[in-house]
């Protein structure tokens, strides 16, 4: 199957404080495409350092991140915009959403940014909140919507655009544990059903066991990758 | 770009209340803008009108020594030639050539120090519009056995004299020699110097003549010019024309009203830079607030892909959103203030104290429409300078440090 990320000698080392930070060393992972990977550890252990630098937020210290045979750790800034913007989709822990804007409106959002033609946006936003079971709150604005239903309309969001791989950072840690399963259950079929790549970090053992792929982060350092054969 | 002035516009209103509150400042800023600036230019209309081109003109001419003594000998050589030559000149609106001397006025009662002004009746009217001012009787009309003479409503009460009394002028002729005549009083005029209302009156200038033993002396030429913000200019070439003549713009004769306009005009700019600096800060302050509340979503906003140059358009959007509601209400509210003081006047308090000086205690304002527009210009433009700092600091955010931001 074909790599959609690879990252070598990835390391990241906080400098502005008192005691240098390894947030990451030297990681070496590959991720394929309709992969389905939880990167789980301890809090600090740099998970979302990780998802930072491969989704272009963050610069590492050393090594590359390979993206369609690009090594984004050296692209202009402005590039990386771009970049972002038609490969990555992001799901972060909360205010995912822009509070001014309706569920479709968020949904639309990206493909608005990429400027793609306005009916096929409207009936890919429509879709996709249909995927993620909030069909009846097409018009209502963020606040209206509980937290996990704010989730799945990030979710919606960040696959609308079908970008190559979609990162979510404790996309649960805000849920309960009904809206968490439920949306990690989402997630897991958009995987499936779309073939689109995800990676999520998370602590909450609750689920991980919904991954096929467990990456273990202690200290920064890559300490158990683990495949599960699930459907 | 329609996405983005909706975001924007919706962002605005997303704290009701503060929008409110600077919006209310903008448009109490601008009101307060505009009323000094229509007060200022109510009073320098004002000043025009009753001093300048009512009193003083734009520029007189005299022979150099007549300034010191205000006498009938002191004439300017072929005085009617040059009044004549002054007034065919381009740029020339009206003129007026007087024998002009000081002298005594006496009733039965009292007498006083004036200034006899001979003129022509026609002349005067176009310059001075003495014939517009009168308050009663008539402008050189009535054929009495005894000339006419028109006085200032405080002369005559200084005097005790009403129209149709006698008064007897006493001055020196062209050979120094004291000529005094009777005079009954045709008319009162009034203007807004009182001064000049108690010490100046108007005779005829040809039976002024025969009294001096000269029917053609002149010893002042007062004139009006076209464009009056040249008089500076026009005294000039004047000077370079008649060296040996004493040439005088108005601002030189007066020079306490110059000045007072002047520092009307400084502390006019002052009061109306404080203003606009005030309202542009509280502007800043607003919109800098809303962006550090909004931290974490402009980080999202910069992570999924939306350029910095957009995140920048948007907060200079909001702020200009706020400045043209802000701006449209100021202006509108403005115009129906002026419209409506236009009509009722402005009464300046300690107004009646300031009639000595020239001043009209009512003023009534009015601005050309071009001006509203200049204004909403120039909030516009501080709007945006302000939202500069706001906007820089808002793309200046690093999205991975802003989405982890609480
Ligand atoms: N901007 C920063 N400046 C300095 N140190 C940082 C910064 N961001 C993260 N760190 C440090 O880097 C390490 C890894 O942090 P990171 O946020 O990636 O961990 P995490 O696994 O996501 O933790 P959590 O589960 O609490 O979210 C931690 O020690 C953290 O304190
Ligand atoms: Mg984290």
């Amino acid at each position: 199957m074909q790599t959609v990320i690879k990252t070598e000698g990835l390391s990241k080392t906080y400098t502005n404080t008192a005691v240098p930070v390894h947030a990451l060393r030297d990681v070496n992972l590959e991720f394929k495409q309709g992969e389905f990977t939880a990167i789980v550890g301890p809090s600090g252990s740099g998970k979302t350092t990780f998802l930072n630098v491969i989704g272009g937020l963050d610069k590492p210290t050393e090594g590359k991140v390979v993206i369609d045979d690009i090594d984004i750790a050296t692209m202009k800034e402005s590039k990386l915009f771009d970049f972002r913007m038609r490969h990555i989709g992001f799901v972060f822990q909360a205010y995912n959403l822009i509070p001014v804007l309706t569920a479709v409106e968020n949904v639309s959002f990206i493909m608005l940014l990429q400027k793609r033609p306005k009916k096929e946006m409207e009936q890919r936003a429509k879709e996709m909140l249909e995927q993620v079971g909030l069909s009846d709150k097409l018009n209502t604005r963020p606040a209206q919507l509980s937290g996990g239903q704010q989730q799945r309309v990030a979710v919606a969001r960040a696959l609308a655009s079908r970008p190559d791989f979609v990162l979510a950072d404790e996309p649960t840690a805000n849920l309960d544990t009904e809206s968490a399963f439920n949306l990690l259950d989402i997630m897991a079929r958009l995987n499936k059903e779309e073939n689109i790549t995800l990676i999520f970090s998370t602590h909450d053992q609750r689920v991980i066991d919904r991954a096929k792929r467990v990456i273990t982060l202690v200290d920064g350092a890559v300490d158990k990758d683990e495949h599960f054969d699930r459907n | 770009m329609y996405t983005l002035i909706k975001i924007s516009w919706r962002n605005i209103w997303r704290n009701r209340s503060r929008t409110l509150v600077i919006t209310t400042a903008l448009v109490l800023g601008i009101m307060g803008g505009i009323f000094s600036a229509a007060i200022r230019l109510a009073a320098e209309e004002q000043q025009f009108e009753d001093t300048i081109e009512n009193l003083v003109s734009h520029i007189q001419i005299h022979h150099p020594e007549f300034i010191a003594n205000p006498e009938a000998h002191y004439r300017i050589p072929d005085g009617k030639v040059v009044a004549e030559e002054i007034s065919e000149q381009a740029g020339t609106a009206a003129l007026s050539a007087r024998l002009v001397m000081d002298g005594m006025a006496a009733s039965a009662n009292m007498n006083t120090g004036v200034r006899i002004k001979g003129i022509q009746k026609e002349a005067e009217s176009q310059t001075t519009k003495l014939d517009q001012l009168l308050e009663e009787g008539t402008y050189f009309e009535e054929e009495w056995r005894l000339p006419s003479v028109i006085i200032g409503r405080q002369l005559a009460k200084d005097l005790m004299v009403e129209t149709g009394s006698r008064i007897v002028l006493t001055f020196q002729d062209v050979d120094g020699e004291i000529v005094s005549s009777s005079f009954r009083v045709e008319a009162l005029y009034t203007v807004t110097s009182r001064r000049f209302e108690e010490r100046t009156v108007f005779v005829q200038a040809d039976l002024l003549g025969e009294l001096v033993g000269d029917t053609e002396a002149v010893t002042e030429i007062a004139l009006l010019i076209e464009d009056a913000d040249r008089y500076r200019e026009v005294t000039d070439d004047l000077r370079s024309q008649y060296p040996d003549l004493e040439v005088r713009h108005w601002a030189d004769m007066e020079p306490a009203l110059y000045y007072s306009l002047e520092v009307l005009d400084q502390i006019l700019i002052y009061l109306v830079g404080v203003i606009i600096l005030g309202v542009s800060f509280g502007l800043l302050n607003t919109i800098l607030m809303s962006i550090l509340e909004r931290v974490r979503e402009l980080g999202i906003l910069l992570s999924i892909g939306m350029k910095r140059l957009k995140v920048f358009s948007m907060v200079v959007m909001e702020t200009t959103m706020i400045a043209l509601i802000g701006g449209a209400t100021g202006l509108t509210l403005s115009f129906i203030m002026i419209r409506i003081l236009n009509q009722h006047g402005v009464n300046i308090p300690g107004g009646e104290g300031l009639e000595d000086f020239g001043f009209a205690s009512v003023l009534y304002p009015d601005l050309p429409t071009s001006f509203y527009f200049e204004i909403g210009g120039v909030v516009i433009l501080f709007a945006i300078l302000a939202s500069i700092y706001p906007a820089w600091k808002a793309i200046r955010l690093a999205p991975a440090e802003a989405v982890r931001a609480e």
